[in-house]
């Protein structure tokens, strides 16, 4: 009867639902693993470290602290551990390194670094600040809100960017890259099956690259825009809602215009896509958007 | 002849060249494929230098790459040229510093998850496989791509057996969803080929194929260390 009673007490243990929280000081940062289920961070203002979860029996969830690190990570206590969502709390300026397998990470408005790597899961941050990484071989990668060194990589689904400031590199195989309200001093955004469109300033010395193999590149310009364009195609198009001079070049392969002074530089290349220059909040770009609602 | 804009590639990225001087180095750009193409490179190196952190290696990594790539090593004389990084936080490299460094990143993907594969000692010794030199079976290779194409496929080749030999180890969606990418890839790069051979000196082309090839590295590296990540 003891040991009936030991086990269902160890059992209850297992299964209990995990709340604890870990002051921190400024400057310590989160590394979060999970291998399957969901890391859900959000903010406070407190700083502490709160870690929710509702592990199964067979897996535990692990937090520690070791010098500027506070460690959350899910372990199988026989074999590899299940899917276990995790909801932590953190300060806004906590640097955020956050990585799974099966697993989506949603991150609600850091103000710090955030680093995140998946391979089976949906990536979805707002905010961050500084180095921002994100990173998911078949999953969407959206972000928004974010400044600083920007990078956002997916395999097999789309790249998603908006709202966002910085020195962009945007990238994907199969999917588009989109970015919508984006302020990018340098960006590099390419695929090799999907479009892909830029709607933001375009900043004089700042040089922007767009390129597709097997989709079409939509780039907004306002009238007041200075940039050196670049236009390389093989089978392609190129098409303009204004009128442009090729300063050389011959039209339908490679060709470059200018416009206004042509202090910034954008190179749009697409090997088998139409290229389009457009007016920014153009019905091109919109039809864009509407398209992508409609999926 | 060497090209007398070459040695102002860096100048030309970090926008230091006088307007005048771009403009006609822009020119320049238009006829010269070994330009495009160093420049790209240039371009894409600086870009990641930017994304690196320091770190101290977790080991010596050069005996195993010189010998990947046929390079000597620092201790039978060769110098060893420093990347210098500006004040402004901005890197800038010198034509050689760029070759090498090109060779390097393409020879640390697929040489880095090499070494980390298993038995390595064995792997030290192995001798590598020399492909056959048989001048009428050579194929014209674009110049701006020439020096590069056999590192290129020795990482391939290496990362591709990484794969093939772990994909057991991997989800099978997941192996499904790169093995379909690494088909769309394979699939540019023979239409970029293809476009090359009918236009060879046609520097978007050139720089579109070695663009897509560099993905495929990329994206294999990726594969593999999902692979060394669940041995």
């Amino acid at each position: 009867m003891l040991l009936t009673a030991a086990i269902a007490l160890s059992t209850l243990a297992l299964t209990t639902q995990i709340d604890t929280t870990v002051t921190v000081a400024r400057g310590q940062r989160l590394e979060a693993n999970a291998f399957g289920g969901e890391i859900h961070v959000t903010m406070w203002s407190r700083n502490a470290v709160r870690v929710q979860a509702d592990p199964t029996s067979r897996t535990q969830v692990v937090v520690s602290t070791s010098g500027s690190t506070v460690s959350v990570r899910t372990e199988g206590r026989r074999g590899p551990a299940s899917a276990v969502d995790l909801a932590i709390t953190v300060p806004a300026w906590m640097s955020l390194d956050l990585s799974g397998v099966y697993t989506d990470v949603k991150v609600e408005g850091a103000k710090g670094p955030v680093t995140v790597e998946t391979v089976q899961g949906e990536v979805s941050v707002t905010g961050g600040d500084g180095i921002v990484s994100l990173s998911s071989v078949q999953g969407s990668v959206d972000l928004r809100g974010a400044r600083g060194r920007i990078e956002v990589h997916s395999v097999n689904e789309d790249v998603t960017v908006s709202e966002t400031t910085g020195e962009i590199r945007a990238e994907t195989i199969n999917g588009e890259v989109k970015l919508a309200k984006v302020d990018a001093t340098a960006l590099d955004a390419s695929t090799v099956n999907g479009d892909v469109t830029y709607d933001g300033p375009i900043h004089d010395g700042g040089r922007y690259s767009l390129s597709s193999h097997n989709g079409d590149i939509t780039i907004a310009a306002a009238p007041t825009t200075n940039a050196v364009v670049s236009v390389s195609t093989f089978s392609g198009d190129f098409e303009s809602e204004f009128p442009v001079t090729l300063t050389n070049g011959r039209k339908g392969r490679r060709f470059d215009f200018t416009l206004g002074k042509g202090g910034a530089q954008i190179e749009l290349e697409s090997f088998q896509g139409t290229i389009r220059l457009v007016r920014p909040g153009s019905t091109a770009m919109k039809d864009d958007h509407d398209h992508d609602d409609d999926d | 002849m060497s090209d007398p804009w070459t040695d102002r590639l860096s100048e030309y990225v970090d926008d230091e060249m006088p307007p005048g001087d771009r403009q006609m180095f822009a020119l320049h750009l238009r006829h010269c494929a070994e330009c495009t193409a160093t420049l790209i490179e240039l371009k894409r190196v600086a870009v990641r230098a930017r994304a690196l952190t320091d770190r101290e290696p977790a080991a010596d990594l050069w005996p195993g790459i010189a010998a990947r790539i046929g390079a000597t090593t620092p201790s039978s004389g060769v110098p060893v040229i420093p990347v210098r990084r500006r004040a402004g936080g901005r890197w800038s490299f010198s034509i050689p510093e760029l070759a090498a460094a090109a060779i390097a990143l393409m020879a640390v993907s697929g040489g880095a998850v090499w070494l980390l594969r298993p038995a390595p000692a064995s792997l030290a010794t192995t001798p590598l496989p020399v492909a056959p030199s048989s001048p009428a079976t050579v194929t014209p290779v674009p110049a701006a791509s020439r020096p590069r194409t056999a590192g290129y496929d020795a990482a391939v080749s290496d990362l591709e057996q990484v794969l093939n030999e772990g994909r057991g180890r991997l989800d099978t969606a997941t192996v499904r969803v790169l093995e379909r990418n690494l088909a769309a890839i394979d699939s540019a790069i023979a239409e970029a080929q293809r476009a090359v051979a009918a236009d060879s000196a046609n520097m978007y082309l050139n720089s579109h194929l070695a663009a897509t090839k560099r993905r495929k590295l990329e994206l294999l590296r990726q594969a593999a260390s999902l692979v060394t990540a669940v041995s």
